[in-house]
């Protein structure tokens, strides 16, 4: 079956980046701090999949609950020992950007050291390693592709479900529109935070566990990654979970397949700028569009089209 | 003679240190003093030390004479320029100052650039577009090899190759500690200057001093351009120092957060306080890759990381715990009242608030 891998790519990619966008949405809808440490929580969630595979010998895809969980976890921890005494003590913005920075080198840190001993002590390759090779196969075509699409489609309907339906769900929107009202009401904001929190990293999580099927792993793969996601959330306006969707979806396919086509028009030199892509997304929307994709009132421009 | 360990350690680490604090200082009058979070002061850093990389060897090669292409016989041409340099001392600190001039000029223009986004963007939104800024610096240097030789990296031609190998490096970081002291020196009038009390009028409510009349627009894209051109100077001085430049040494961590971590533990618009952070942070560094060796044995890791966490949990200590840095924001002192100062006695009583203490109970 003549499949180009290029679209498996863009079709890998731009779910992982959905998924990681919405949970970086759900933090910052909270604590309106961009985390710059969600890359590094889809790492943990990169390596839980190798242990999985490697060391204990079971199927990749087990590894997605517990990667859930420590991600959402070690996210819960950002939260609640960090940037909620910084929230208390009235640090700037600023103070709590860099806080989540120093927050991502702690992390970093203990993956290096994760991977420096996994090395040591069950001989695996744990810097630049796949998992492909562990995948298994449907219709010719490696099983990630259907199921990163997948995954991301049941998780935000789930979410969608929970935000509208449960008690919880609009409990959270409350929160996050205006904490105090909540609070007079009786929604328990901090706890409601936390779980935002927990949700964040976990879906980090799930991207990253996701992510070693296809893309290479590596301990420093955060700070790689973080532009694309940032690109992603703020395309989708940040404030959005549904934004966060379409700009994932959005900037991902731009950046495999706009590569590509670009490298067929004008040369393959052009593949070494696709880091660039993001960064281009991120200034031109702040600049023009800041509130992106969701800040665009679509039924006035729908009028206007008609009208004229 | 040969140095000592111990005297190649210190030399090393006050070059480095000049760097930093030149870096720092840069960092500090656009955070500290007029709250511009610059998340990609590499941005400035890496076209200075860029600057250095591509400009002075060109220079050199064409003043000597030198045939061949700059970057692909890079290594061979440089040893000649290296060479050249000997008998040609005066030439060597033209151009060398001549590229600081051109390295502050471009990080000025830089600076211009990243003003766009600074006037018209606030908070977060501008610290990730600025964080954007600084990122492409890397991808660029990385890709284009005409720039820096791209993975490779180019080496750079040392103006002082006239003086013997044991004492190169103490004179180029005696050179570099006098140029940071002037950084040091320019940027405290600055701040004692009814310009620094305007910065920071700026940073703590901008509708006020706008309110007062004062073009904060302005304001904001002059900081950023004096800052940015400062940093270059630094990045500049830095390529020189280590003699050459290859584009992946210029990344967030070493010269974003690295400055912003130094700041923060040594105190915000302080720049006593920047002196102090960066002198910290740079002998922390230089000790653990000092006795790296010695703890090899113990952990099953390589100790870089430990660095990292070490450094990381630092910060987010000194964030939780003392938010202001060891030395904290002081009010400048610009008039001393009048007849306390004249006087030796009228000036210490008030330093050491000896009124009080003579006061019998």
């Amino acid at each position: 079956m003549a499949f180009d891998p290029i679209f498996s790519d863009a079709i890998i990619f731009s779910s992982l980046l959905a998924l990681l966008s919405i949970g970086l949405s759900l933090t910052y809808l909270t604590t309106r701090v961009p985390n710059f440490a969600h890359a590094s929580f889809a790492t943990i969630g990169v390596y839980i999949a190798l242990i999985a595979t490697r060391v204990w010998d079971v199927v990749p895809y087990l590894a997605i609950p517990i990667a859930f969980v420590i991600s959402g976890l070690v996210a819960l921890a950002l939260y609640h020992f960090i940037l909620k005494p910084l929230i208390r003590k009235g640090a700037s913005q600023a103070i709590q950007m860099i806080a989540t920075l120093a927050f991502d080198l702690v992390v970093i840190a203990l993956l290096n050291i994760t991977a420096d001993f996994i090395v040591k002590t069950f001989q695996v390759t744990s810097r630049e390693f796949t998992l492909r090779s562990y995948d298994g196969e449907f219709m010719g075509l490696p099983l990630i592709v259907f199921v990163a699409p997948i995954t991301i489609a049941i998780l935000a309907i789930s979410l969608h479900i929970v935000l509208r339906k449960t008690k919880f769900g609009i409990a959270m929107r409350a929160a996050t529109q205006n904490p105090d009202l909540a609070e007079t009401v009786g929604v328990n904001v901090k706890l409601v935070y936390g779980v935002s929190w927990i949700l964040g990293g976990g879906f980090a999580g799930i991207a990253g566990a996701l992510m070693s099927l296809w893309f290479l792993g590596d301990p420093n793969l955060g700070p790689l990654l973080i532009p694309s996601v940032f690109a992603a959330s703020i395309v989708g306006g940040f404030l959005s979970i549904y934004g966060a969707i379409a700009g994932g979806i959005f900037v991902g396919l731009t950046e495999v397949l706009g590569t590509r086509f670009l490298a067929g028009e004008f040369g393959s030199w052009l593949i070494a700028y696709r880091p660039l892509i993001p960064l281009v997304f991120i200034v031109v929307t702040l600049l023009l569009a800041p509130r992106g994709l969701a800040g665009i009132n679509w039924s006035r421009l729908r009028r206007n089209g008609s009208r004229s | 003679m040969v140095l000592g360990a111990e005297t190649v350690f210190i030399v090393d680490l006050l070059a480095i240190f000049a760097v930093y604090v030149i870096v720092n200082l840069s960092l500090n009058l656009e955070f500290g003093y007029t709250g511009i979070p610059n998340f990609g002061k590499v941005l400035a850093v890496g076209a200075g030390a860029f600057v250095a990389a591509s400009i002075p060897g060109r220079i050199f090669a064409s003043l000597a004479g030198i045939e061949g292409d700059y970057i692909s016989d890079n290594l061979l041409i440089v040893s000649q320029i290296n060479v050249w340099l000997v008998d040609n001392v005066g030439i060597g600190f033209v151009v060398f100052f001549l590229t600081l001039g051109i390295a502050a000029a471009v990080g000025g223009g830089l600076g211009l650039l990243t003003s766009y986004p600074a006037i018209r963007l606030r908070g977060d939104y501008l610290a990730i577009t600025l964080l954007a800024f600084g990122e492409s610096i890397r991808i660029i240097g990385n890709n284009f090899t005409p720039l820096v030789g791209g993975t490779l990296g180019v080496q750079i031609p040392d103006p002082l190759s006239f003086l013997p190998n044991e004492i190169r490096f103490p004179v180029a970081t005696l050179g570099m500690v006098l140029i940071a002291i002037v950084v040091y020196v320019y940027s405290e009038r600055m701040i004692r200057s009814p310009l620094g009390r305007l910065l920071r009028a700026v940073r703590d409510n901008e509708v006020a001093a706008e309110s007062l009349g004062k073009n904060t627009t302005q304001i904001r894209i002059k900081v950023i351009m004096v800052s940015a051109a400062l940093a270059a100077i630094g990045g500049a001085l830095y390529a020189f120092y280590v003699g050459g430049t290859i584009a992946f040494a210029y990344d967030r961590a070493s010269w974003t957060f690295w400055p912003f971590l130094m700041i923060l533990i040594g105190g915000l618009a302080n720049n006593k306080g920047v002196i102090v952070g960066t002198l910290v942070f740079v002998t922390l560094r230089k000790l653990i890759i000092y006795f790296k060796d010695s703890f090899e044995g113990f952990v099953p890791f390589d100790v870089v990381w430990l660095d990292f966490l070490l450094l990381g949990i630092i910060l987010l200590v000194v964030l939780l715990y003392r938010p202001q840095g060891i030395l904290t924001e002081k009010p400048t002192p610009t008039i001393f009242p009048k007849g306390d100062s004249k006087t030796s006695e009228g000036f210490w009583s008030k330093k050491l608030n000896l009124k009080k203490l003579k006061r019998k109970p």
